[in-house]
Formats: structure tokens, sequence, C-alpha cells
């Protein structure tokens, strides 16, 4: 079937298109160009719509035992909001973590069509795949967790080569389904189950006498020999801390040039000044992206309002707990691997430090010049659920909408930030690099995220409107894979996305080690621990695409 | 005026949801809007007049004839006035009602007066499971007001429980007053296991030896001299807790749950 979308303004930075009046023809799920004599089955006429790929979230956690955990903890959060179900769509609940149709749905409903979950513990890998196989219209996949893992910290301790590092990060990645890998404090959640309370770049985790900055250096070097295009993910030290700015800076120069994407730097860009001890690093931050064409970030900005933050850094989730609002928390290990964290939070305007993080973040946003090495998240749901996006995009591209929130946010931390001077306001292309162009490229995606011949036909078509919330909340149509998915804002079709992995070469003789190992120390058997393509496909509704890898020595 | 009265007209299979008719979200409603409101049938909505017979037109002054164990949220956040109910009722009976008094003839449900911030309710048959406890995820049980069970009640009775009183005729079953952060629950009948777990705070008034987890202190034996005055406030009941002869002063105390605070305590009549 030939389908032609007629006379929208198109903004594909991946083919710099830059709102250029294009007609797009998709055929079999992909972007054909225009063919000589057929006549289109069907025809949308979208004159003077916006054009986009549909989004990509790089870093949203929608899969992994976390989520249950806070769906658990804070069933009155799921009392609030329920869902009813329609003539497609299941029922659901849920606000900071919603039930995995309604993330689908409320995911495509924004024009949303692939999202990552950024950490997927090996040892878990199969419920977080099994829960993303219950998220409908996306396209899915998985950075896994390493760095904090037994097996791993006692390589390290041992000076094993990097040879032997890279066969068993690709083992695991393998093994877990994985797309990239992710490292969370690194080191440091470890460390917390041998009473280290934090853990600097520099320290040393007591048990196994390895720093964070080892451990990432290691690691980023496994990924670029291994050739995962995703670079290492990294969740740093210290988070939350003020003055971890320098932190998070020392990380940067600390990877000699390797490939590093920086996770919820907001997180990471505090500063000690001012007269309550808390203040913006974000000039710092922004500045040494800016330089480091290395490195990339993104954001994981706040918004005010009910949330549950869900992290693997149990060290740092433990230190905050005393913020649990309402009061419950939980702080886990698991077995060999790392940990796991749930504290409820509550961001409020009228706290100073609340207040402050909401300007870091938007500074952060507006001061990194790349678009491609910036990208649009909230750390869903830490931050705040991801259905903030349109709110978070109208104040990227609004400036006096962006001063007037500014003007009601606790008045010291007015005092404190820069934002009100800043006079950038992002563009349409902008925006779609950051949710779209940029997000497909630093995954490693194929074909996804750009609207050139040949690529999926992954489409939202929006109204152009002065108030990007609202334009940026319902799309008029959302296509996956070339079928119409989403019209006016509603789900009209229920469709499966892919799993994406990547599939590193590593020399099988890691297996015999790692057998005596699973044998003595984990709950599983290592036969076990694989995730097989059948588990993700043969529900009917799975399906795996493989991305390249292409290794380079360092 | 006579009492508004709903006499139900048959049995549905599915559970409904009462909690539009209570007194204070009816004020101002003729019979005619009354008939009219929708109720929460199952998957479906129903009205009021196909479920019910409508007479009289107090509205502070509810009857519902005929209940049975399928009408759930009945006095859900009743503020003021009388809901009387002939027959049993289901799940969530007064949840969160604020003022005013609940009397039911027959049996009531789990979660009965959940969250119950004030007032008076009274079950004379018995009460199931998390009677007078906190919403699933909730940290905070009935916080105020008084409920009078004449009959049995469930496991978990008072869980997570603030303030109030809870007055238990018969037997109460196991977990009884678990999580309790203050409050007091008398229970006249048996106890069942894990009494008072994981409480902090609050008392617990039986008549009978209960079965003790380890971690309660044996505190000793005492003549409290408040008792009497406890008792004297439950005269005005219609209850074996007003019959002068059940009252006692002489009590031994146990502490606990030491698990937790601690600061709770056991009295049991010697």
């Amino acid at each position: 079937m030939l389908t032609k979308l007629t006379g929208g303004i198109v903004f594909d930075p991946a083919n710099k298109v830059n709102g250029k009046k294009k007609d797009i023809y998709i055929q079999d799920g992909r972007i054909v160009s225009k063919p000589r004599n057929a006549e289109p089955d069907k025809e949308y006429n979208i004159s003077g719509k916006v054009v986009m790929a549909g989004a990509i979230d790089l870093h949203t956690h929608i899969g992994g035992g976390k989520g249950n955990i806070a769906r658990m903890l804070m069933p009155e959060n799921h009392r609030m909001d329920p869902v009813a179900h329609t003539e497609i769509k299941r029922a659901g609940t849920g606000h900071a973590m919603p039930s995995t149709f309604t993330t689908g749905y409320r995911y495509a409903e924004m024009g949303y069509t692939a999202a990552f979950e950024p950490a997927v513990l090996p040892v878990n890998a199969r419920q977080a795949h099994m829960e993303m196989g219950d998220v409908p219209m996306l396209d899915k996949g998985g950075y896994v967790l390493m760095g904090s893992d037994d097996y791993f910290l006692r390589m390290m301790a041992a000076n094993k080569d990097q040879q032997a590092i890279n066969d068993y990060v690709a083992w695991t990645i393998r093994s877990a389904q994985g797309v990239g890998i992710k490292v969370v404090n690194p080191g440091g959640i470890s460390a917390f189950k041998f009473n280290q309370r934090q853990l600097d770049l520099d320290e040393n985790n007591k048990h196994y006498n390895v720093t964070p900055r080892e451990i990432l250096k290691s690691l980023a070097t496994a990924i670029k020999e291994l050739g995962i295009k995703h670079p290492l993910h990294v969740h740093g030290s210290n988070l939350g801390v003020p003055g971890n700015f320098q932190t998070s800076l020392d990380s940067m120069a600390g990877v000699e040039g390797l490939p590093m994407h920086l996770t919820h730097i907001q997180f990471h860009s505090y500063g000690t000044e001012g007269d309550f001890n808390f203040s913006s690093g974000a000039a710092q931050i922004a500045e040494a992206i800016n330089k480091n064409k290395n490195i990339s970030v993104d954001v994981g900005q706040i918004m005010f309002g009910q949330t549950v933050t869900a992290s693997g850094d149990n060290q740092r989730q433990f230190a905050n707990h005393g913020f649990a609002s309402p009061n419950k928390w939980v702080c886990m290990d698991i077995e060999c691997d790392a940990g796991c964290g749930l504290v409820p939070f509550k961001y409020r305007d009228q706290n100073f430090v609340n207040a402050l993080q909401w300007t870091i973040g938007l500074e952060i946003f507006l001061l990194v010049k790349d678009p491609w090495r910036i990208f649009l998240t909230t750390d869903h749901p830490n931050g705040a659920p991801f259905s903030s996006y349109p709110h978070l995009i109208r104040l990227l591209m609004d400036k006096s909408f962006r001063n007037d929130m500014l003007a009601t946010i606790h008045p010291e931390a007015q005092k404190m930030t820069t934002l009100g001077s800043i006079d950038r306001e992002y563009t349409m292309q902008e925006i779609a690099t950051l949710t779209r162009a940029g997000a497909a490229r630093i995954t490693g995606l194929v074909g996804r995220g750009a609207l050139g011949k040949g690529d999926w036909a992954d489409i939202t078509v929006y109204s152009e409107n002065e108030n990007r919330e609202k334009m940026f909340e319902k799309p008029d149509y959302v296509f996956k894979d070339g079928e119409l998915v989403v019209k006016d804002g509603e789900v009209v079709k229920v469709v499966w996305g892919t799993t994406h992995v990547v599939r590193p070469e590593y020399d099988k003789s890691v297996e015999k080690d790692l057998k005596k190992y699973f044998d003595k120390y984990m709950t599983m058997k290592l036969g076990n621990f694989s995730i097989s393509d059948d588990e993700i496909t043969e529900d009917g509704r799975g399906s795996l695409t493989v991305h390249p890898t292409v290794g380079e020595k360092v | 005026m006579s009492a508004l009265t709903f006499t139900m007209k048959h049995r549905f299979d599915q559970r409904v949801d009462m909690s539009p008719l209570v007194c204070n979200k009816l004020e101002g409603l003729t019979p005619v809007e009354i008939a009219a409101i929708e109720l929460q049938n199952g998957k479906r909505k129903i009205r009021v007049d196909e479920l019910f017979r409508i007479k009289g037109s107090d509205i502070q002054n509810i009857v519902i004839e005929g209940s049975f164990s399928k009408l759930d949220f009945i006095g859900k956040q009743l503020d003021g006035g009388s809901i009387t109910i002939h027959g049993d009722v289901g799940a969530y009976l007064g949840q969160e009602m604020k003022t005013g008094t609940i009397k039911v003839d027959g049996n009531a449900g789990i979660y009965a007066a959940c969250e119950m911030k004030n007032g008076y309710l009274e079950i004379k048959g018995n009460a199931g499971d998390f009677l007078a406890a906190a919403l699933p995820g909730n940290k905070q049980g009935m916080k105020g007001g008084t409920v009078l069970v004449k009959g049995d009640v469930g496991e978990r009775a008072g869980d997570h429980m603030r303030r109030g009183t809870l007055l238990i005729e018969g037997n109460a079953g196991d977990y009884c007053g678990s999580r309790m952060v203050a409050g007091t629950i008398a229970v006249m009948g048996q106890t069942g296991r894990y009494l008072g777990y994981a409480m902090r705070r609050g008392t617990l008034l039986l008549w009978n030896q209960p079965q003790l987890s380890a971690t309660f202190n044996d505190c000793g034996s005492h003549t409290l001299a408040f008792l009497p005055i406890l008792f004297a406030s439950f005269m005005k009941l219609n209850s074996k807790f007003s019959n002068r002869s059940v009252a006692f002063n002489r009590v031994q105390r146990y502490a606990g749950d030491m698990s937790e605070l601690g600061r709770g305590e056991v009295l049991v009549k010697i």
C-alpha cells in the first residue's frame, strides 16, 4: 500500500531538511521516493502542518523491577489517576509510574515512537524485557547496567586485561539483549554494601580497591573497542550532592576523549555558593560539554509536582530518603549485580532547592550549543513523569512563558539563576534534533529518527500552534512503521514496536569461568541467565532489530 | 418529614458504588433529581431508581432497606446526618466519614470505617478485615470518632489506626491493632495471633489473655485510675460496653511492639 502525506512542513535534521514543504510517500512501512506511475492508495492532506520523525526518548524508566516496586509503593498515585479502557485500549492507572499499556499509549499520543530503558540489570533483564514487551506502540531497548557487579569488580581488582573486560561486557550485553551499557554511580552501589555511604571519583571502593574513574575508563574503552554505537551511559558519582559539578567535570576528563553520555546531568551540576550553600554549576558544565565533542548529555529536567525517584543508585537514594514525600521509601540489594532505591518526591516551586534544580536544568538546555549532543528527558519518573514533555518543550521554545514561570518560583532561587538573562529560544529544527535525529544517532539506531528515503516511517504530524505545549501534547497524526496509529491525539490502532539490540563479538571461552562463578554465587544458573530471542518474540508481538557494531582499538 | 428511604428492588449480580448517596451530597436535590443520579454498577452505570424504590424526603436521615453485601462505599465522606442500613453492607462502609452517624443492623464487608475522621459508626453484625484501617499504601487509618461492632471482626482491625475508639464486643482476628500509630481498641472476646504487630503507640484493652509476641514486654499489674473514666465515656452507648459490670480498673500491662517504637500498650483485665 502506498500512502502519501501531502503538503507538510518537514523538519528532518538528519537529512538537513529545515522546515521545507515536502510530500512524503510511505510503502511497506518505509519512506520511499516519489513513485513514477503509482497513485497513492491513501492520501493525507497535511498542508501547512509540521512533520517530524517519531520522537525518541533515550532515557526513561519503563521496564525493570523498580517500576513495579514504585507502583506497589505508591498505590495512592494510581487510585488518583485511573484510565478507563476503550474499544481498542486497555485500562490502566498511574501518574508518576503508569501501568505498562498506559505508558505506551501516552507516549504515542504525544508523538513518541521509541523509548529506551536505561537501567536493565542483567539478572533482572528478563523481567525488564517482559515488562517492555507489555508496552505497546513503542520501539524499545535497554542499556545494561554494569560497573557495580561483583564479577566485573573482581576482574578490575585482579587487573584483568582490557580484552577480557571487553569479552565480559559483550557477553553481558548479548545475554541481557541490550543496546548499550549503563553505569550507575560507578562502583558506588557496590561500595554501599560495604558500608561506604559516599564514593568520590578517585576514592577506592574499600572491598575491591577500585575507583569510579578506573571503572568509567575501562567500560568506555570496552564500548569503543566492541563498536557499540551508544557511548557509555553514565549516571555519575555524587548525584544530588552540592558541589558535584566538579565531579562531573572530572568524570568528563577521566574518560580521556572516549565517547561518554552523561545522563540526567541536571542532578550532577550543583555548586556550593550562596547563603544556602547550593548553587548552579550549569555554566561550567555547559562550557565543558561545548568544548568536549566526545560528551553527550540528557538533562533530566525536574518539573514541579508529585513523582517518584527510581534508581539503581542505592547509595544516593539512601542518603535522600529523608526527603521522601509521602514518607515511605525502599532501598534494596540485588544480589551480585547492583541495588535499587525508590524515594517518592514532591518537587515544590516554593522550595529553594527544587526551584533552583528547575532553573539548573533549563540553564543547561539553553547553554549547550550543539543540539546533537543534548537530549530532552526528565529522567522519567525521577525529575517528572514523561507526560510533562510538552510543557518542557514550551519552556525551551518560548522565552516569555519561561520568564513568566520563573517569576513564580522561590524568590531566592530567582536571584541565584541566570535563566532570566538567557534569550535563546529553541527552534523547531532544534527540537526535532533533540528529540528525534540526535537521539536516534546517539543510540545507534539505523533508519529511525529521520525522514529520508529508506528510513522507517515513524512520523509525527502536528498542527502549528503558538502555544508549543498545546502543539506537542496532541499530534494530528502519528505513523508507526507506516501505519496510522494516533489521530487527533488518540490511539486509533494498537501496534507493537521492535526491541533494538546490539550483538558485539566476543570470545566464547569467557563462559567457562562465568559458569563456575554462577554456580558458586548467583541464584540463577548460567544457562538460564541469557535471554533467548524466542523469549522476546514468541508472543507474536515482539521482534528484535540488531544494529551493527564496528569495533575500533583504542 | 419522613426519612429518605431507598428500598432495594432486586439484587444485582455486580457491585454498586453507593458513594453519591450521602446526606451532604444530596442537599438541595429534589426526589426526581435523586432518582436520576447514576451509580457505578460493575462496568456500567445505572440510575438510582433502577435499583431502589425511593420514599420520603428528609435527606439528613437516610434509610437503606433490603441492603446486601454488594453495596460498597455506603456513607463515603459523610459530613453530618445519619444513614441507617437494614441488611448487610459491602466494602468501605463509612470511608473517610467526617461527622454523622451510620448504623448497620447486618454485617459489614472489608475496610469498614476506613480512614474515618470522626462521627459514630455502629455495626450490629460482624465486620470484615481491615476495619478502621488505612487504604493500601496510605500511612494513616482511622483518625477519629467511635466505631462499635457487636459481632466479630476480621483480621487487621485498626491497621495503621491514628486516633479514635474501636469497640468490639465479639472476637478479633489476627493482627488486631497492627501498625497502630495511636488510638484505642477494646476487644471483649478473644484476639488472634500477632496482636499489635508493629504497633507504635496506642492502647489495646482486652478482657481475655491474648497470645503475645516476644516483642511485647510484661510491665506488671496496675490499677489505672483512667479506666473508670474511659468506661464512663461508653455509658451513652447502646452496648455491652455501657454495662457497669464489665468495667474494671485492674490490669496486666504489656508494652510493645519493641521491634517498632514500643510505646504501645496492651492492657489485659485481671
